[in-house]
């Protein structure tokens, strides 16, 4: 009894992403489903029925999705490369490299976002290089430091989630450590990486309503200005968090659809 | 025979797991074309001292020579001996992210820049010896342990190793695969192959092996050609271990 219970693998998720939908229950009736159907019919009832404040509202947040969409991916590209530089450090031999790595992740996670926000975007205007910096790269920059940290124990935890003996076959074949981290390791692990950087992606996209503080008009700012102009406060904030409803559902959906391509090779 | 050429040279060899002696003053010779089993009670050091051999596990003091290059040698790098030094894990530690013929083709590809349709004929050929050369395309997961562990004997095969080391071959099989994979071993044994194995079937050792080695504590107890060892061992701890297994 108790060694089964050891052997059973718990997963514990404690990201604030959205919830990805499990292949399981594909159904109708789930509950992403429902969220869907529910946040577009609300628009749409909305926009019918009161065409003057919310269709204009609507038609006003395009520009705002496609700034909050390009923060988010170069913010997560960046935070991609940053991850698994600090996930290799995390795990280096090498004394300095390992310290660096690990005191970065310690910082990061012990500073609210909004302070490092702030921090980072006033601390770049500091440095003459980057006084010009257009706002929307400043909170790339700083959006990407941020979730790096995170990132890298993701990829930690996804490259110690490979099994030993991967490694002693390729160190045994003659592959050095760099190939065998390359050609082995690492194309494993990004299959237990890769929902996690899903969660990751959409938790920063939702994160990503902090850039609207630095002057950069995302989802969120974009309504905002047509509150502050209409003083429709309460619907200008009703269709964007419905507009961000239905952009992380779909891209939770995405992840799923990518998590179970991704599986092609346990099929036993 | 290759004659008495020594392609193995452990000398002096100690190694502790903190207060655990695991290799206690290890001295052995293995020559070329040799094929050695070692056998003993689990905990005995046996699989240590076989991983020790290509650096899998560091030894703490003494010194090992493999085709006469120390194998902690400044000089000497461990990713160019180890090419000579083909492994069979006990858990086959396949690849599974590449099909059977990625699996092969991969090492000489990358280390011995073969060309692609060079490695996969050598690779195919290979799978032939084994006799599963249909599951080329196929990834591991699909196939049996059997199946698998042939493929990773074929897979070491690849790099054209001096030295083939066992750890425990056949352990993780059912009852009904492990003579497939015997089978194979076998043929390569015949072939002149120089062999350390570490196993538990004394069915193999007994018509295979030119040198059976007990280790028992970290120690090689006794060790002697296959007569010796099953129907006049001397050891007091010998004679009590085949007592129990056989």
């Amino acid at each position: 009894m108790t060694q089964n219970a050891a052997n059973k693998i718990v997963k514990i998720d404690i990201g604030d992403g959205a919830a990805i939908p499990c292949k399981k229950d594909s159904g109708l009736f789930t509950a992403w489903w429902i969220t869907l159907i529910g946040a577009i019919f609300f628009i749409t009832y909305l926009c019918v029925v009161e065409p003057d404040p919310y269709w204009r509202i609507l038609t006003f947040l395009p520009d705002g999705v496609l700034v909050t969409f390009q923060v988010t991916i170069f913010s997560i590209l960046l935070s991609l490369v940053l991850g698994l530089i600090t996930g290799l450090g995390r795990l280096s031999r090498n004394r300095v490299f390992n310290l660096i790595a690990s005191t970065y992740v310690e910082v990061i996670r012990g500073i609210p976002l909004l302070v490092q926000l702030f921090y980072i975007y006033y601390a770049l205007g500091r440095i003459s290089l980057f006084q010009n910096l257009p706002p929307l790269a400043a909170a790339v920059v700083a959006m990407g430091i941020c979730y790096g940290a995170y990132m890298g124990e993701v990829f930690r935890a996804g490259i110690q989630s490979i099994d030993k003996g991967q490694t002693e076959a390729a160190r045994s074949l003659g592959f050095s450590r760099a190939q065998t981290m390359i050609l082995v390791i690492l194309p494993q692990a990004w299959r237990t990486i890769l929902p996690p950087v899903g969660n990751e992606f959409i938790a920063l996209l939702k994160d990503s309503s902090l850039v609207s503080i630095l002057a950069v008009s995302d989802l969120l700012r974009r309504g905002r200005e047509f509150a502050s102009e209409s003083f429709l406060y309460f619907e200008a904030y009703t269709m964007v968090a419905l507009v961000y409803l239905v952009i992380t559902l779909f891209l939770s959906k995405a992840v799923s659809k990518m998590e179970q391509r991704l599986s092609y090779y346990e099929r036993d | 025979m290759n004659g008495t050429r020594p392609i193995i040279e452990i000398s002096n060899v100690y190694k502790f797991y903190g207060q655990l002696q695991a290799l206690n003053d290890i001295t052995l010779t293995i020559n070329a074309g040799e094929k050695v089993v070692i056998i003993g009670p689990s905990g005995s050091g046996k699989s240590t001292l076989l991983r020790s051999i290509n650096r899998l596990e560091t030894i703490d003091s003494g010194s090992i020579v493999v085709n006469g290059q120390d194998i902690y040698a400044p000089g000497n790098d461990i990713n160019i001996i180890r090419q000579e030094l083909g492994m069979v894990f006990q858990s086959f530690n396949l690849f599974p992210h590449k099909t059977v013929l990625g699996n092969l083709i991969m090492a000489p590809m990358k280390l011995k820049k073969v060309p692609k349709l060079e490695a996969k004929k050598l690779a195919l050929n290979l799978l032939d010896k084994v006799g599963i050369r249909d599951k080329a395309g196929v990834y591991p997961s699909m196939l049996s342990g059997g199946q698998q562990q042939r493929v990773a004997i074929a897979r070491a095969l690849a790099m054209n190793p001096k030295i083939m080391l066992f750890d425990e071959p056949t352990s993780a099989l059912d009852p009904e695969m492990i003579g497939e994979v015997l089978d194979v071993m076998v043929t390569l044994a015949r072939e002149g192959m120089t062999m350390v194995v570490v196993t538990h079937e004394m069915g193999f050792a007994r018509e295979v092996a030119d040198r059976i080695i007990f280790m028992d504590y970290g120690q090689i107890v006794e060790q002697g050609t296959p007569d010796h060892f099953f129907n006049h061992p001397e050891h007091p701890r010998t004679q009590k271990f085949l007592s129990q297994i056989l």
